[in-house]
């Protein structure tokens, strides 16, 4: 009988309790934001949409093999010698990369691939509003060589390619006349 | 001579969704899209009238083929892939699997520093988790405001952590033999900040949640969990604690640095009703974070300085071997098995999860129940899909 009264005042006053609190509530400031028109500030470290800064790529594609997901696509073509140059980082940039493609819509934000690059080309940035309405808008093209420069490049590197073999094997075919000659 | 059964019976044919009465029985499909399942799990109730006669957990919808992933990628590149098994506690599944790892490789001469931020991190993830575990209970039962609240505060963990690791949810913040980057300057004096916030407001869940008269009477008499059941099935965390049994790895087994603090382990006591109720297994969550708490404090107060990073080996190549690692995530024991045949990728990577563990003993908790106390004592769980799938 004294069990029961106490559980009706018990279901009073702990309700009650509760009531009190959430009216104190009331008159504190608020802990939303409106999201559009207020932000919060991100960290600088914060890790959102991937950027590669291609001035500074040499095309190793360390990045490539240390992503989980493979949401990076490198290809590369030989430069000619007179056409290396030097990143600001003082790393030679001895190949085109005609192809750097990453897609956000695989990547997993782990934030691997940044680690393994030698010139910190490529890093995350706290941008975070970039959603698309279609899927195939996440694939990021990052290279600066169009297609028609690409392959031009690529017919270069060929020509060169040829001319080196073809002064090798001269050189050899000179030598083993020289050879030939001596004996 | 052997002869083919008459009527040969398909293979997967008892996982089948029925929609047929059984006698005067109803089969209820609760889920995979109901919110109180906590993802996407399918329970198949024998309903008599509004009694549960049977519950029949169905798994495998959010299954990513974590385990065999494993086996294509480097070791370092798994570290990704457990973050996303449990998303709740993506920390502490981080440091069961980096353990394993190290303990595959032998490596146990570690950077002080680098041991006292898992700890701060592994039990930062702790509070985070039980809070989620606590808000979406209340929710589970009715109580919406402190499912918000707890929501605040969590946020406030979460921007640590994205201060520290630069993510949010899932941080690929520990790595084997160090961490991705050091802790930020004042790191400790912001967590002590949000300690010295968060303290009061337990006390607030409290007069809130815990001991109000009516979720008391909801949920202290259900589910309840003998500690016979919880060790029969190997229910671990605060489910086999909320039945009375003091078992937690970070007592029984340290690992890490675990063994130079000072915290209780909080059991059920069955205050108002049967021992392993719904009701204990949540207040041993709510009993958990003000230890972590105390645990906390203790870890900022020796953290010392230093390169967390010092003794990062270059090069992940473990001989060949297997080892396993057993860790106290939030929601259980997590393991992990690991098998190495001398190469860059694990052989065979194995999860052990706290969770399957949890929903397999639901049968045996949740039967003779009404359908509503079958949603609570689901809740009461704590379970991610994402680690029972994997």
């Amino acid at each position: 009988m004294r069990q029961y009264f106490v559980n009706i005042w018990q279901g009073f006053t702990t309700p009650l309790t509760g009531m009190r609190l959430t009216w104190r509530r009331l008159f504190k400031p608020s802990v939303t934001l409106q999201y559009p028109e207020e932000r919060w500030e991100l960290p600088s470290n914060s890790r959102m949409q991937l950027f590669v800064n291609m001035d500074d790529c040499i095309g190793c594609a360390q990045c490539e093999r240390a992503c989980p997901v493979r949401c990076i696509t490198i290809e590369t073509i030989k430069a000619v010698p007179d056409e290396v140059e030097d990143t600001t980082t003082g790393h030679k940039k001895r190949l085109h990369v005609p192809v750097f493609d990453i897609d956000m819509a695989k990547c997993c934000y782990c934030n691997l691939c940044t680690y393994p690059c030698p010139t910190e080309c490529i890093y995350m940035t706290p941008s975070f509003e970039d959603a698309a309405p279609d899927r195939f808008d996440l694939l990021y093209h990052f290279t600066q060589i169009t297609p028609e420069q690409a392959v031009e490049l690529e017919e270069k590197s060929r020509k060169f390619d040829e001319a080196e073999a073809a002064k090798k094997a001269a050189a050899e075919a000179e030598k083993e006349a020289a050879a030939a000659a001596a004996e | 001579m052997s002869t083919a059964p008459a009527n040969p019976k398909i293979a997967g044919d008892e996982f089948r969704i029925s929609y047929e009465r059984q006698g005067d029985d109803l089969i209820l499909q609760m889920g995979p899209q109901h919110p109180s399942t906590h993802g996407v799990l399918r329970l198949e109730l024998v309903m008599d009238g509004e009694l549960v006669k049977q519950i029949t957990p169905h798994i495998g919808y959010l299954h990513r083929c974590f385990e065999k992933h494993a086996e294509a990628m480097t070791y370092p590149q798994v570290i990704p892939y457990t973050d996303r098994m449990d998303y709740l506690a993506a920390m502490n599944m981080e440091l069961g699997y980096v353990l394993a790892v190290e303990k595959l490789m032998g490596l146990t001469e570690l950077p002080e520093r680098l041991e006292f931020i898992r700890v701060i991190m592994a039990e930062l993830q702790r509070i985070a988790s039980h809070l989620l575990a606590i808000g979406t209970f209340g929710l589970d039962v009715g109580a919406i405001t402190p499912f918000l609240w707890c929501f605040r505060d969590r946020e406030k963990i979460l921007d640590l952590f994205e201060w520290a690791s630069g993510a949010r949810l899932l941080y690929n913040y520990l790595w084997i033999g160090g961490v991705m980057q050091d802790l930020p300057d004042g790191f400790g004096r912001r967590a002590l900040e949000f300690m010295d916030y968060f303290e009061p407001n337990v006390q607030e869940l409290n007069d809130l949640l815990s001991f109000n008269k009516i979720f008391i009477e909801r949920t202290a008499n259900i589910g309840v969990m003998s500690p016979e059941v919880a060790i029969s099935y190997g229910v671990g965390g605060p489910n086999l604690r909320g039945s009375g049994v003091k078992w937690d790895l970070r007592k029984e087994e340290p690992y890490g640095i675990y063994d130079r603090f000072d915290f209780d382990v909080p059991v059920g006591t069955g205050e108002f009703g049967p021992i392993g109720s719904t009701w204990d297994r949540y207040i041993v969550r709510v009993r958990e974070m003000l230890e972590s708490i105390k645990i906390l404090r203790q870890a900022f107060d020796q953290l010392p300085s230093g390169d967390p990073n010092g003794a990062t080996p270059r090069r992940i190549r473990p001989a060949a071997g297997d080892a396993y690692m057993r860790t106290e995530s939030p929601r259980g024991e997590i393991g992990f098995y690991l098998v190495s045949d001398g190469s860059d990728k694990p052989f065979r990577c194995k999860g052990r999860s706290p969770c399957f563990t949890a929903i397999s003993a639901i049968d045996a908790i949740g039967r003779n129940s009404l359908v509503a106390d079958a949603v609570a004592t689901v809740g009461s769980l704590d379970i991610v899909l994402g680690e029972i799938d994997r």
